[in-house]
């Protein structure tokens, strides 16, 4: 059951971790190349955290095997565990774990001073990356002095400072307000493409998943549900979960009826006693007369006025609030409320009543 | 495909490489000091419990298994009779320490009172110094002839005989009451400080009047801090030998505490029925103590928010200074009176009562003090040199352990984790003379009887869960990725807690350290039943001249014992917050 990825840098094999009788992750693989960005992406609970404590070492593992190039981290089956300090990771964790009792530039030497360089290497070293994240000017400042964007930035030169073969990410951004975490998404990314290291990112928000990684995990319950680009998580995902945890979907309920050519079918929808039929793209595994979900982002659905052939259902537009760029819309059809995201230009109203078309190539039946 | 792969399952590697996988330092070390807390703890509690079932035949000369002890203790001429007395003493102390340690806490906390920040170090005072110098002082104090203050009465007021007597059983609640009070107040006086005053605002705008207020919202909120502190108060003052063996005991009224060290200290000592009475007080003290910490404890911190913001005070108008008269009256029962009382008497030649200017003389200091003098009394100096060595050994080793043991609670997990916390609660259940009888009939016949190592053993074991608690309060507050970090770094578990942890916590270190050197320095009932020739204390220096010699040598020692516990107070005060002390 292994996916063996053939240039993996990191290889995560059959991963499985135990709190208690819970299994917190449920025998998960993946492999990422040398110098990607991987974000483990899920709601609390899903397993990313243990996931990454499990690739630092922070806890030990039930079953599986993770390496990094020719280094086994850990393996409990040959009864190999390097302990955390061995594997050489940096890590920035959600609290930053900036150390109160020494300054920024006492912090960022810290994993210097333990690999026993030379002073003036380590002086080098750290002004060089304490420029690189923009706190040249914070060095001799107490840890406590920081906001929390320069303590972020300290914490992320800390990990950085010693050249480790990897980088990981503990929901860094999470304590910070909106604005910040925006602008501190791109610097990370920047920071991370100069210097190239590889990097696992976990976090809980889609949107730091799409912006920065260059492949995404979606996670559930210990398992993996979707690996993928941010662009094919966003537009093919393949199931009920994915689509309902990244970004915004309707979902109905309803069945394939017919696979015409492979990963094209036609979905029949049972809503209010009305049947509809729509072609549409068929994610993975799924062959006709099987339960399935259809999701369609609200900017794939188009409302207009008139009727005409490429029009399948009528509803009436229950609110529309106009939002500069676009117009947000409900539409009511039978029982179910279609979300739609409108032109300003079409000055939907609410109360009117509207036809919706859908464009076969971004309408797609998902396992449910 | 193997069953294995298909459902994965926590997976067994060879033996000897899990063997291997769990010798790191952090698993050893933690694994060494689990076995030497739970031989600490549990050896002599369970040789405690299986004596108190030896009988001694009257001779003397042999033992039997049986009920016979417990036999005795319900049916002894005395013992009965003291069982009621302690009963007695703790209720009506933990009445009288409540009712002070409140409302002085009210005071303090919620109130306009004049002075508040300067009173309150002074408020706290009592419960660093020792409550058998406190009787000690008192009885100098209140004795019908001799007392200072009757002496006073009639050379003033001119009456006949005594205005007050404490060498009674009312003189042991008085005193303990008011050495205990601080701790009722330390329980309670966080939760008002840092309570939400719209709380108290909503009950004014209902129209309930301060009293009323205060009566049904302000103390009901702090309730199990009050209870807390009560219950405690009631186990600590069941537990203590000094000021029944000061005020009561030779006046007739005789407690648990003063028959277990007269039976089982004796001439004609029999320590299992000592173990016995050991066993019913212990009982006794390890189920209050398990009530407040299961149901009582965990309540406390439900009714308070946990904002930092500075309540708003209540105005008590010219009530004020009622308020500020009554907090300088405890102060000067608990704290002026008795150190006063012991400086003047300390100063005389022999005590009658009266001050007489042209008598005054250091020569109690000298024979108490001066060690290289012959007419040095060598109980005394003994005691001050035995008690500095277990003050700063004994707390020294104590923290280590208390430090690694709190690493292991809040920063490992597994079962040994359960078990460490269950023991680090377990001494505070009982009474220094009863852990000190438990320790006694298992250690008598091994070569540490006689040595101040027994002593240091048991100090460590009652007193450890102290310093536990002032770091665990520090632990729980910084994040476990500061160590984590430092791992990820590329530091060893060893480097982390040497660069990291400790330096993180320093000063809950020092004031763990600090507390443990007071409780030490002032130590008595677990002393009285363990020293022996050579091995006094300070506190069995003055329990000894307070029994062989006289007043004035006794408040000399005294003295001595309070300057030192002044300055480690002091010490205390300057370098650890107010939160280290909630016990």
């Amino acid at each position: 059951m292994t996916t063996e990825t053939i240039d993996a840098y990191l290889q995560v094999d059959n991963l499985v971790k135990y709190f208690g009788n819970d299994k917190a992750v449920d025998d998960i693989s993946f492999g990422i190349p040398e110098g990607a960005f991987l974000t483990l992406l899920g709601p609390s609970g899903c397993g990313k955290t243990t996931t990454l404590m499990s690739v630092a070492g922070l806890h030990s593992i039930d079953g599986g095997r993770i390496k990094v190039g020719d280094t086994v981290f850990t393996s409990p089956k040959e009864g190999l565990f390097l302990p955390p300090e061995k594997r050489d990771i940096g890590m920035v964790f959600q609290s930053y774990a900036i150390w109160p009792h020494m300054t920024v530039a006492e912090n960022v030497a810290y994993p210097l001073e333990i690999r026993k360089m030379q002073q003036s290497e380590i002086d080098d070293r750290v002004s060089e990356v304490l420029k690189l994240v923009g706190l040249t000017d914070e060095t001799d400042k107490l840890a406590t002095n920081l906001s929390g964007g320069q303590q972020q930035r300290a914490s992320l030169a800390r990990a950085i400072v010693s050249n480790p073969r990897l980088l990981l990410f503990d929901e860094p951004l999470s304590n910070l307000d909106l604005k910040l975490r925006e602008q501190m998404r791109v610097e990370l990314k920047r920071i991370q493409n100069e210097v190239g290291i590889t990097a696992i990112y976990v976090t809980h928000d889609q949107a730091e998943a799409l912006v920065m990684s260059d492949e995404i995990i979606v996670m559930s319950k210990g398992k993996i549900e979707q690996r993928g680009g941010p662009l094919e998580i966003y537009s093919r995902p393949v199931n009920e979960y994915v689509s309902n945890f990244i970004g915004v979907a309707n979902l109905l309920k309803g069945k394939v009826i017919e696979v015409n050519e492979p990963g094209q079918g036609v979905f029949e929808l049972a809503q209010g006693g009305k049947k509809v039929k729509m072609p549409c793209l068929l994610s993975p595994g799924i062959s006709a007369g099987e339960d399935a979900v259809l999701s369609v982002r609200p900017e794939n659905v188009h409302a207009v006025r008139e009727k005409d052939d490429s029009t399948s259902l009528e509803g009436e537009v229950t609110f529309a609030i106009f939002l500069g760029s676009h117009v947000d819309c409900r539409v009511q059809w039978g029982d179910f409320e279609w979300k739609v995201i409108a032109h300003p230009r079409t000055k939907l109203k609410a109360g009117e009543k509207v036809y919706l078309s859908f464009d076969p190539e971004h309408t797609l039946a998902v396992q449910p | 495909m193997t069953a294995e792969t298909l459902s994965p399952t926590r997976e067994r590697s060879p033996l000897n490489n899990r063997l291997r996988a769990m010798m790191t330092q952090e698993n050893l070390i933690t694994f060494v000091v689990a076995i030497i807390v739970a031989g600490a703890v549990i050896v002599p509690l369970a040789v405690l419990f299986v004596s108190s079932f030896k009988v001694l035949d009257p001779l003397g000369w042999d033992t039997t298994w049986g009920f016979g002890n417990y036999v005795e203790i319900v049916t002894d001429r005395i013992i009965p009779k003291a069982f009621l007395n302690t009963l007695i003493i703790s209720s009506g102390s933990t009445v009288l320490a409540t009712f002070l340690g409140v409302s002085l806490a009210w005071i303090n906390a919620r109130t306009n009172c004049p002075g508040r920040d300067y009173l309150e170090p002074y408020n706290l005072i009592p419960f660093f110094l020792s409550p058998f110098i406190g009787a000690i002082a008192w009885h100098n104090l209140g004795e019908p002839q001799t007392g200072l203050l009757n002496n006073w009465a009639r050379q003033i007021f001119g009456i006949e005989g005594a205005i007050i007597n404490v060498d009674n059983i009312w003189g042991v609640i008085w005193v303990t009451g008011i050495f205990f009070a601080p701790l009722v107040y330390l329980f309670v006086v966080g939760s008002l400080r840092r309570m939400d005053p719209s709380l108290e605002d909503s009950a004014r705008t209902t129209g309930a009047g301060l009293v009323r207020t205060t009566m049904t919202v302000t103390l009901p909120l702090v309730m199990p801090g009050i209870l807390s502190g009560a219950i405690i108060v009631f186990v600590t003052s069941a537990g203590e030998f000094g000021v029944p063996f000061k005020l009561s005991a030779p006046y007739g009224w005789e407690t648990l505490t003063t028959q277990i060290f007269s039976k089982a200290v004796g001439d004609d000592a029999n320590h299992f029925l000592g173990a016995a009475m050991s066993m019913a007080l212990g009982v006794i003290t390890v189920f209050l103590i398990w009530v407040q910490q299961r149901y009582i404890a965990p309540r406390s911190f439900t009714t308070v928010t946990g904002k930092g913001f500075r309540p708003n005070v209540l105005d008590l108008g010219r009530w004020r200074w009622l308020a500020f008269a009554y907090n300088l009256m405890f102060i000067a029962v608990a704290v002026v009176l008795p150190i006063v009382c012991l400086i003047i008497v300390s100063l005389h030649p022999v005590w009658t009562g009266k001050i007489v200017w042209a008598d005054l003389t250091t020569i109690n200091y000298v024979k108490t003090l001066f060690w290289w003098r012959p007419d040095a009394i060598a109980a005394a100096t003994n005691g001050i040199a035995n008690s500095l060595i277990l003050a700063f050994g004994g707390a020294s080793i104590a923290m280590v352990m208390a430090l690694v043991i709190s690493y292991m609670i809040h920063r490992t997990k597994g079962f040994g984790v359960r078990m460490l916390d269950f023991l680090s609660v377990v001494p505070i259940g009982f009474p220094g003379i009863v852990l000190a009888m438990g320790v006694l009939v298992t250690y008598i016949q091994t070569p540490i009887y006689a040595t101040l190592w027994i002593l240091m053993l048991a100090y460590i074991t009652r007193f450890f869960p102290y310093g536990q608690r002032n770091i665990s309060s520090i632990m729980l507050a910084i994040s476990e990725e500061l160590d984590q970090s430092s791992r990820m770094a590329g530091a060893s578990w060893f480097t982390t807690l040497w660069r990291i942890t400790i330096p993180l916590l320093k000063p809950g270190l020092f004031a763990g350290w600090i507390l443990l050197f007071i409780i030490f320095l002032r130590e008595l009932s677990i002393s009285i039943i363990l020293f022996t020739t050579g091995t006094e204390t300070l506190s069995v220096g003055v329990y000894y001249l307070t029994n062989f010699e006289n007043e004035p040598l006794t408040a000399a020692l005294s003295m001595a014992q309070t300057v030192l516990l002044l300055i480690a107070i002091y010490a205390f005060r300057r370098f650890a917050g107010r939160e280290a002390l909630t016990a």
